[in-house]
């Protein structure tokens, strides 16, 4: 079997928007929502049969599995259009080849009676981060269920949307005003979109490979055009996992949280004094930003143990060199407008950072099960919550913190990487160790 | 044997003579009550208290926890023995340099013993919940066992701060800084204590609430304050406790024991006994007794863990918490002797202030009768087990007391 999974997202677009059509998106889309929502009760007649017939056979027959691969390709058509992932208006019938974020599906293959037969539950953790990155019908509906248990009001608006939302959501605003769909945001939908066209494959037997969630791989797009970022995340970590530090992973955890509000605190009244200084001098002072930055880096660390993205039980100090850690550049020139607005330029990015905290708890508590029976963090559960991390100490480098000035990548794909360090320092502290994600 | 070598031997002989010396007269001067010291309690027979299949049932119900407590902390102590020698393993599980990964193994420890303990703590559920002393669900059980570990975990992160902090620079002698830290430490959280127990309301009684302020003006410890801890959810078991230290003294009964099962004259003697606790300055003591064990354990920890670098080094720290759990049950006999005659102490002080022995002794009998306390349990449970004087020894001191009144 090939390691390319059967379904991939294939992307040919150039940011632009047509901003008559972006004003009009959601209208334009009622023809399209009303074909999908037939097709879908269609699609789960047919399900139905298809699993009979899957249990029987031990595999689709051509037309029903052409069927639901149609219904996959139209599905993430119209979320990309929707989501403003990408810009022409859809075809009706879900043709591979016929749009900018496209599907492509492997034939169909002999599949397991039994993964056929539990299908459902099986594909119940997928169903989890599919609705919390992206709510359709088939991932959830109403995005991560937390807003009921969480009173609704802002975590409702957070949580509830799903993260592809959210994001279709500011870039409406973007596209509006720029013409053009930020990078960081089109990746990320595809992102969304890929893992959804993979979990609805997969429930409707198109494929008995499981949805892939990690973030970078298989890459639809090169990392061509992505800006350098301040904050890079480095991952050096083989998979395993001790299982009794798995089973007592929260509780080991809570010395941590309560150094990581004492030092929240700290970090506040640092933060303050760096963003008036930033805004006097042009750049933050050296020691406050050295301050800062490690508090960024055991956060990352500390999330990163918590949710079990690494494995070692991390430092305090929040010293380079932890198996998931962020490296981050020495404090540079600042524009001060950009100082001086900083905390509603981020918003955006705070928000998106917030609902991609969903993704990272879904990561953890799956990812406490699958540690638990076998040892190992699934690598696809591990990137996924190394991107969150990533994002998250980006935004808190860029919105709190006053660390840079480049505004936070949202999409997974590898930035391009730092100039390199000079060749008589090769072991220059916070060198990459093995991966940048 | 060369001269240069002697000398240091014998200056260690001398110093470990004045430390014994210190260690006695620190602990006669403790052990002193008002008790009378020519005080005599005759035996008073368990049939002349409660039934015979009364004291049957409290002491068929008192030995399964007796036998079910010695095996958990047989469990324990097995379980941390094997954590002593593998434990060590866990440090590559470890990025967090010296004193992180020390915590790490601390509590890693302690899930240990958190895990091996569950099963007797189920069953000492099981058995409570049988003879309808408990209202708490197995759930309720483990789960809040699990919750009280992060706490424990916490706190053992301090600790162990405090001790690889105190060994790095100290070496060997972090154990005379560490014990002053720990009974300061103790002396914080006795002060903070009563904040932190929850569900506290203001005792409605008011002939309980005058009462209780007489008797704290008897007792010359008019500031005390008694509250209502409400438990009846989770238990039906009686208690009250003396907390606190000066400004934040006061004395807490569980509402279980205003339910109408106790008269108003056994509350009151529950009132003076804690009251007497606060007169008799039992806390400051028990602090002081804490100091007296904590300076000897600790220096017995560091010398044990030598052999693994001492507590500096985070392999030591396995060790090191064997050692401490081992040294605790050894000296429970004499921490259980040492609440005992402080318990005593108070009885005394309830039954010179409330001045109702009948009183008195109705309330111990109840213990039996409604807690299936085992009215005079065998030897080695009271030596091994008994924080507090049998049922019938605080009954037979009710009658010296009432003997010496009388005329």
């Amino acid at each position: 079997m090939s390691n390319e999974h059967p379904i991939r997202v294939v992307v040919e677009d150039d940011l632009h928007r047509s901003r008559l059509t972006v004003a009009f998106r959601l209208i334009l889309a009622i023809p399209h929502i009303v074909w999908f929502l037939l097709w879908s009760l269609g699609t789960f007649i047919l399900g139905l049969v298809a699993w009979v017939i899957g249990l029987v056979r031990g595999r689709l027959p051509d037309g029903l599995h052409d069927f639901f691969a149609s219904y996959v390709r139209y599905s993430t058509h119209l979320s990309a259009y929707l989501l403003l992932a990408a810009d022409p208006y859809p075809g009706f019938t879900g043709r591979e080849g016929s749009y900018p974020v496209d599907v492509k599906i492997a034939p169909p293959e002999p599949q397991r009676r039994l993964t056929i037969g539990f299908r459902l539950f099986l594909a119940i953790p997928a169903i989890l981060i599919a609705s919390t990155l992206l709510s359709t019908p088939f991932a959830g509906g109403g995005g991560s269920g937390q807003n009921e248990e969480w009173g609704g009001g802002e975590y409702a608006f957070l949580g509830g949307a799903g993260v592809a939302a959210l994001v279709g959501f500011f870039a409406w605003f973007a596209c509006l005003a720029r013409g053009r769909m930020p990078r960081g945001f089109r990746d990320l939908l595809t992102y969304a979109l890929r893992y959804n066209a993979q979990m609805t494959g997969y429930l409707f037997f198109v494929t008995a490979r499981y949805p892939d969630s990690d973030p970078a791989e298989p890459r639809a797009l090169g990392d061509e055009g992505i800006q350098p970022q301040a904050v890079r995340m480095t991952v050096d970590d083989d998979g395993l996992r001790s299982r009794v530090t798995v089973f007592f992973r929260l509780l080991l955890s809570f010395p941590h949280i309560v150094w990581l509000m004492l030092w929240g605190v700290a970090a506040f009244l640092a933060a303050v004094a760096s963003w008036f200084a930033t805004l006097a001098t042009g750049r933050p002072p050296a020691v406050l930003h050295r301050f800062l930055a490690a508090y960024v880096r055991y956060t990352v660390h500390v999330g990163a143990f918590l949710f079990l993205v690494a494995n070692p039980f991390p430092g305090f100090t929040g010293a380079p060199g932890y198996p998931v850690d962020v490296q981050i550049d020495p404090p540079g020139p600042q524009p001060r407008l950009v100082t001086a607005f900083r905390l509603v330029l981020a918003f955006p990015a705070l928000v998106v950072g917030g609902a991609l905290l969903g993704l990272l708890f879904i990561v953890g508590f799956l990812g406490w099960f699958a540690s638990l029976a076998t040892g190992r963090m699934p690598q696809g559960l591990r990137n996924a919550g190394a991107y969150t991390l990533r994002y998250g100490a980006q935004v808190d480098a860029y919105g709190f913190y006053v660390l840079t000035s480049r505004y936070p990548y949202s999409g997974p794909s590898r930035p391009a990487e730092p100039p390199a360090a000079p060749a008589d320092e090769p072991d220059a502290p916070g060198a990459p160790l093995a991966a940048t994600a | 044997m060369p001269r240069a070598r002697r000398l240091p031997r014998r200056r260690s002989a001398l110093i470990l003579a004045l430390a014994l010396v210190g260690w006695a007269l620190a602990a006669w001067f403790l052990w002193q009550t008002e008790v009378p010291d020519d005080l005599q309690l005759r035996h008073v027979e368990p049939r002349d208290v409660v039934s015979a299949g009364q004291e049957r049932e409290a002491s068929n119900f008192e030995e399964f926890l007796r036998f079910d407590f010695l095996l958990s902390q047989i469990a324990v102590v097995a379980a941390l023995a094997l954590y002593a020698v593998f434990g060590p393993r866990f440090l590559r599980e470890s990025a967090a340099g010296r004193i992180g990964s020390g915590m790490l193994l601390a509590m890693l420890g302690l899930a240990l013993v958190w895990v091996v303990s569950i099963p007797f703590s189920v069953a000492e559920l099981w058995w409570s919940r049988r003879h309808d002393l408990s209202e708490e669900s197995y759930g309720e059980r483990v789960l809040g066992g699990w919750l009280a570990l992060g706490g424990e975990f916490l706190f053992i992160c301090l600790a162990i701060l405090i001790v690889m902090g105190l060994a790095g620079p100290l070496r060997d002698r972090w154990w005379i800084p560490g014990g002053a830290v720990f009974v300061g430490l103790a002396t914080l959280f006795s002060f903070v204590f009563p904040y932190l127990v929850p569900d506290q309301a203001p005792l409605r009684d008011s002939a309980l609430s005058a009462s209780a302020r007489d008797y704290a003006r008897d007792l010359d410890v008019e500031e005390v304050g008694v509250r209502v801890q409400k438990v009846a959810d989770l238990t039906d078991a009686p208690n009250a406790m003396a907390v606190g230290l000066g400004p934040t003294r006061r004395v807490i009964i569980w509402d279980t024991l205003l339910d109408s099962r106790f008269s108003d004259d056994e509350v009151r003697v529950v009132l003076a006994h804690e009251l007497g606790h606060h007169a008799r300055d039992h806390l400051p003591k028990s602090i002081a007794w804490y100091a007296l064990f904590a300076f000897p354990g600790a220096f017995l920890i560091s010398r044990a863990t030598r052999r693994r670098g001492g507590m500096r080094r985070p392999e030591a720290v396995p060790l090191g918490l064997f050692v401490l759990v081992a040294l605790s049950l050894l000296a429970l006999p004499v921490q259980n002797a040492i609440t005992r005659h402080l318990e005593a102490e108070a009885d005394w002080a309830a039954l010179e202030t409330t001045k109702n022995p009948e009183a008195a002794r109705a309330l111990f009998a109840r213990f039996t009768t409604e807690t299936l306390a085992d009215p005079e349990p065998p030897t080695w449970a009271f030596v091994l087990v008994d924080t507090h004087p049998t049922v019938v020894e605080r009954i037979a001191m009710a009658h010296a007391w009432a003997e010496r009144r009388s005329p």
